[in-house]
């Protein structure tokens, strides 16, 4: 199965092709079977791919497939080829396992929107670049993928491109992550030009002769983490993410929840050995990630809209992630993009399921009391909130309380604030929960009539994540259960080397103990607050005519970066390019470029004259031509 | 061999199927026959045989562009199969044109001065009386006749430049005189060179090299539609094969002679064609203009005088000639159906028939040269064998003369899409018709795609 490996991005490429081309004149049920079939076959393939490597030996656990060269410049090459190891069969089995739940649920949720069949071919198109960014073998193919998931992301975002603010998000999402791509591509440069190569195998390879902490490779570090800053949404560019739920649900959930945006995770993963050599970058990476998770875990406890408190508690999540490769812990960062990718695409298609009921209608506000009308929506929403909260034995639990152990062994502020970041998840999750399905309908009498739980393409996806919001953490025990860590042991192979490099450095059983008690019993009081608010005394968020207190207008504000962004970047870049165009473009370039223009026609129009028809003056320039030429050879 | 055997015969049969009244049936033997010409012709790949005391040397060279010449041939008649219907001297037509072809497989087979000007000769005969076979259209008369009386001159040129060789060297054969050249560098008299350099005239004048292009435009104009295209594929094909044949064996060694001549010719040839291009209304025109710039670049290839030169060439001639065939097509078609051959006839051809307008567009970008049209590698490889050779000055001519092509081949594109004409009911195209642009479409993009083992051929 493994030599297969071309297949899985094949698939899909494929059904983008046929949706592409074809896809306009087919019923939504053949595009809706393509679509999600290409994805199903991938998927099946993946598995087979991950069985395989679950029962090979150490040495056969990493395996390269090259198709044929790409470019061929001097001594820059670039194969198309594929890297098959523990952590990229890790990836593509998320990848196309929930892309096909996804696509699954997309049949249901958008069945009656007249872009159905076009949805489908961007989905497909976006699992092949994602398929392309974690199986490339080079730094170069994981930025083709790269850049085409943010081509995805745009199409997906600005989908319903009739509406302006759609568009605008769209594009805020594309230009932010450019910023961050230059940072990446930067460093794909300053990769070629230290190591000489940009394959993974030959870099890191030689990256093991450097000594920790040499400039260069902090250097390349930092701009490759300027690059995951853009796809990952950390602070300080991570506006776009919550723009981004312009797009329809199931995009929230696979592009902008559980694939693209742990993209940066992956990266920093992929080349840990840089990241390891670099103590600086890791303290950098670790610090921004804290920063990113405490501070959209505030913006989450006052937003009212469903999809943005999804929003920032992802860019909260990610900046968790973030904070366990900073530690150096990263099979923890690995395992909680796995249970982040079960749980929160359970939480958004669980929103999806909501939205839809509600007949598009996004507020909390106007929700409430939806238990009996949705049930299993109500069920699988309670599991993916309990995973995200930390309720044992759900995944989140298992992979928070992971992160968390590392940060403890590395500092204990920051774990401090790791805890603290967790009660806020915890409360704006549960606040999320109660106000949508417990208590009394808020809504219209038009909407309480059209209640109606999803059909089962819907639901089917929701009950399947949500068992695996279940289990999935059990992938991961804690060395306290005296059970395998099995993760960690299918992952060893990618982060062998960085291990070695690493401070052995081991929890006792007992502190181990005392911090997993600490977590659940502040999540369990924090939980007991938010329902003792919003159940019992029915509290509702303040409608959005009244005026609030300073501190939570900054918070539901999200404390203005938006606005500060305008007014630091936009505005004078507006200002600058305005003032381009107007005198540099208009009267210089423009200048030159139809000069150059009028030029040659004038030229044209003259010579044309020399074509006088008269034969005598042709065979006269012809003789002056060739006494012209003897002359020249003469006097030479 | 065989295939210019065939060929003659083909010839031969046409003027007999006058006479025994068979001449309905022609069409398709005609057809056959080339298809015949292209495998009897590949039959003798790396073999290099040697016919007629020398006259003749199959070497793949050879072979490759007789293939070329033929397949180019097949596409010509289909595309003119409406001007044989029209035509009542049918059988005269297909005879002057398949001589004209064994003119051309001369020309590009040929080991001997004489069968050099033999090949343009019964090539240039032919063609001569094409141009004028519109006999009641005083444009085709005047055609004919211009051709005629230059090409005597240019003839005589070439002629007299084969004397002054052969007066010294004592032969006609290519691989004698190469020899001779190596074996007495240094006291070679003057007479030879000015021989090479009446011989370079003469060739000069068949690819319209300016200055000695001046016959072009008109001639172009004034001929009946599908014996333009005639001449600005398969003579242009044949007559830079024969240049470049002889260059390449004969006088690669004594490139300080003619060298700087061609380089200014070459830069010449890019600026007239092209520039006086963007001026034209008249869509035959234009491509009449566009021919002598492509001639422009061709030239690169002799001046580079390296290895990669042939395959270049060939690639070249292969590129632009099928992209030509496209376009005449086209224009024929536009023309029989508004009887106008300015560009204001393309205005909306986008929507009265796309599959045309996407057919123009693509021979458009092709000779343009856009990736990942064949027009694209083939100047790619030529710009690449010239850079080899460290010509980068007449590289950097030929780029900026092909960003003033972009300019008026994009002229018919922006009609086609971009402006609606007067006359908007949807233009009919008939089957051959249709047959012979899917194929040059597929060539156009697959020649891009597999242009590798294009190359590699010679």
């Amino acid at each position: 199965m493994i030599k297969l490996v071309a297949l899985v991005p094949l698939f899909p490429i494929i059904g983008f092709l046929l949706l592409g081309l074809f896809g306009k004149k087919w019923s939504k049920s053949l595009a809706s079977i393509v679509g999600s079939g290409a994805i199903f076959a991938s998927f099946v393939v993946a598995v087979g791919i991950f069985i395989e490597l679950l029962g090979a030996d150490a040495a056969h656990k990493t395996a390269t497939f090259s198709l044929f060269e790409w470019i061929d410049a001097g001594k820059f090459s670039v194969a198309i080829s594929f890297l098959i190891d523990p952590l990229s069969s890790l990836f593509i089995l998320i990848i196309t396992g929930i892309g096909f739940l996804i696509h699954l649920y997309s049949a249901g949720y958008m069945h009656d929107d007249e872009g159905h069949n076009k949805f489908f071919s961007y989905l497909n198109l976006f699992i092949f670049f994602m398929l392309l960014l974690v199986l490339g073998s080079n730094y170069v193919m994981m930025f083709v993928g790269w850049e085409g998931v943010g081509l995805c992301s745009y199409l997906l975002i600005g989908f319903w491109f009739k509406n302006t603010n759609y568009n605008n998000a769209a594009k805020k999402a594309f230009v932010m992550n450019r910023i961050g791509d230059l940072g990446f591509l930067l460093g794909i440069v300053l990769i070629f030009i230290t190591f000489g190569s940009v394959d993974y195998a030959t870099v890191f390879e030689q990256a093991t002769h450097f000594t920790s902490g040499e400039t260069v490779i902090t250097t390349i570090t930092i701009l490759l983490f300027i690059g995951a800053m853009g796809k990952s949404a950390q602070l300080p560019l991570f506006t776009w993410l919550p723009d981004a739920m312009a797009g329809p649900t199931p995009v929230s959930a696979l592009i902008h929840a559980a694939t693209m945006v742990t993209a940066g995770i992956y990266m920093i993963a992929r080349s840990n050995i840089l990241f390891t050599l670099a103590p600086v970058t890791l303290e950098i990476v670790a610090i921004t990630g804290l920063a990113t998770a405490l501070f959209a875990a505030t913006i989450g406890l006052a937003q009212n809209d469903i999809k943005k408190v999804l929003a920032y508690s992802t860019v909260s999540q990610l900046g968790l992630m973030f904070l366990a490769l900073g530690v150096g812990a990263y099979t923890s960062g690995v395992f909680h993009v796995m249970t982040h990718a079960f749980f929160k695409a359970l939480l958004f298609l669980g929103a999806g399921s909501v939205i839809h009921a509600m007949s598009g209608e996004q507020d909390i506000r106007f929700m409430g009391g939806l238990k009996k009308h949705l049930p299993i929506t109500f069920l699988t929403f309670l599991i993916g909130t309990m995973a995200i909260a930390g309720v044992p034995p759900f995944a989140g639990f298992f992979s928070k309380d992971e992160i968390l152990a590392h940060v403890f062994e590395h500092n204990k502020i920051m774990w401090l604030l790791g805890i603290l970041t967790s009660m806020m998840t915890a409360f704006y999750m549960f606040r999320l929960f109660f106000l949508v399905f417990s208590g009394q309908f808020r809504g219209t009498k038009e909407q309480a009539h059209h209640l109606h739980e999803s059909p089962k393409s819907m639901t089917i996806p929701l009950i399947v994540l949500a068992v695996l919001s279940v289990l999935g953490g059990f992938l991961g025990l804690p060395e306290t259960f005296h059970a395998k860590h099995l993760l960690e042991g299918f992952l060893e192979p990618v982060f062998e080397a960085s291990e070695v490099r690493m401070l052995p450095n081991h929890l006792t059983h007992l502190t181990e103990w005392a911090l997993m008690g600490v977590a659940v019993i502040t999540m369990i009081i924090v939980v007991l607050v938010a329902r003792s608010k919003y159940v019992k005394n029915n509290e509702v968020p303040v409608p959005e005519s009244t005026t609030l207190k300073p501190a939570h207008k900054l918070v539901y504000n999200k404390y203005f970066v938006d606005e500060f962004y305008n007014a630091i970047f936009v505005k004078p870049i507006n200002w600058l390019s305005q003032k381009f165009h107007s005198i540099f473009e208009l009267q210089f370039i423009d200048g030159i470029v139809n000069g150059m223009g009028s030029l040659v026609v004038w030229t044209g129009r003259n010579l044309r004259y020399a074509q006088t028809g008269n034969v005598g003056f042709y065979i006269f320039a012809m003789v002056l031509s060739v006494v012209l030429i003897l002359l020249v050879n003469y006097l030479r | 061999m065989k295939s210019l055997i065939l060929l003659s015969g083909l010839g031969v049969l046409t003027l007999l199927s006058e006479i025994f009244n068979f001449k309905r049936k022609i069409f398709p033997v005609v057809l056959l026959g080339l298809l015949g010409t292209i495998v009897l012709s590949a039959m003798y790949w790396n073999t290099n045989k040697h016919y007629f005391n020398d006259m003749m040397f199959f070497d793949n060279y050879a072979v490759a562009f007789t293939c070329l010449i033929s397949f180019i041939a097949f596409a010509w008649f289909l595309l003119s199969q409406n001007y044989f219907n029209e035509e009542t001297n049918l059988t005269d037509h297909f005879a002057l044109i398949l001589f004209a072809l064994v003119g051309a497989v001369i020309m590009v087979s040929y080991q001997n001065m004489s069968m050099l000007f033999l090949g343009i000769e019964t090539l240039s005969l032919s063609l001569y009386v094409l141009a004028g076979s519109r006999k009641n259209d005083l444009h085709s008369n005047e055609a004919a006749l211009k051709y005629f009386l230059m090409g005597a001159f240019a003839t005589g040129f070439l002629l007299f430049g084969i004397a002054l060789i052969y007066g010294v060297t004592g032969s006609f054969n290519l691989q004698t005189i190469a020899n001779y050249i190596t074996l007495n560098s240094g006291n070679i008299p003057a007479l030879f060179y000015t021989g090479v350099l009446l011989m370079m005239v003469g060739m000069a004048f068949k690819i319209s090299a300016a200055p000695f292009h001046f016959w072009a435009p008109d001639v172009y104009q004034g001929s009946p539609l599908v014996i333009t295209a005639f001449m600005a594929t398969i003579v242009k094909t044949a007559a830079f094969a024969a240049f470049f044949r002889l260059f390449f064996t004969c006088f690669s060694t004594i490139e300080s002679v003619w060298g700087n001549i061609i380089f200014v010719m070459a830069i010449l040839t890019l600026a007239v064609g092209n520039i006086t291009a963007t001026y034209q209304e008249s869509v035959k025109r234009m491509l009449a203009y566009s021919s002598i710039a492509h001639a422009g670049y061709m030239l690169l290839a002799i001046l580079a005088m390296n290895k990669f030169s042939a395959g270049s060439i060939l690639f070249y001639t292969a590129a632009y000639s099928v992209a030509s065939i496209t376009a005449f097509t086209v224009l024929s078609i536009i023309i029989n159906k508004s009887n106008n051959e300015a560009i204001d006839a393309f205005n909306g051809l986008g929507k009265r028939n796309p599959f045309l307008a996407f057919a123009m567009t693509v021979a458009m970008l092709s000779l343009a040269g856009i990736p990942p049209m064949a027009g694209f590698f083939g100047k790619y490889y030529l710009f690449n064998a010239a850079l080899q050779s460290g010509q980068t000055t007449i590289v950097l001519v030929a780029v900026l003369a092909s960003l003033v092509g972009v300019y008026y081949y994009f002229k018919a594109i922006i009609a086609m899409y971009f402006k609606s004409g007067s006359d908007s009911s949807p233009v009919e195209v008939s089957f051959i018709h249709k047959l012979l642009l899917v194929l040059t479409l597929v060539l156009i993009f697959a020649m891009g795609l597999m242009s590798d083992f294009v190359i590699r051929l010679l």
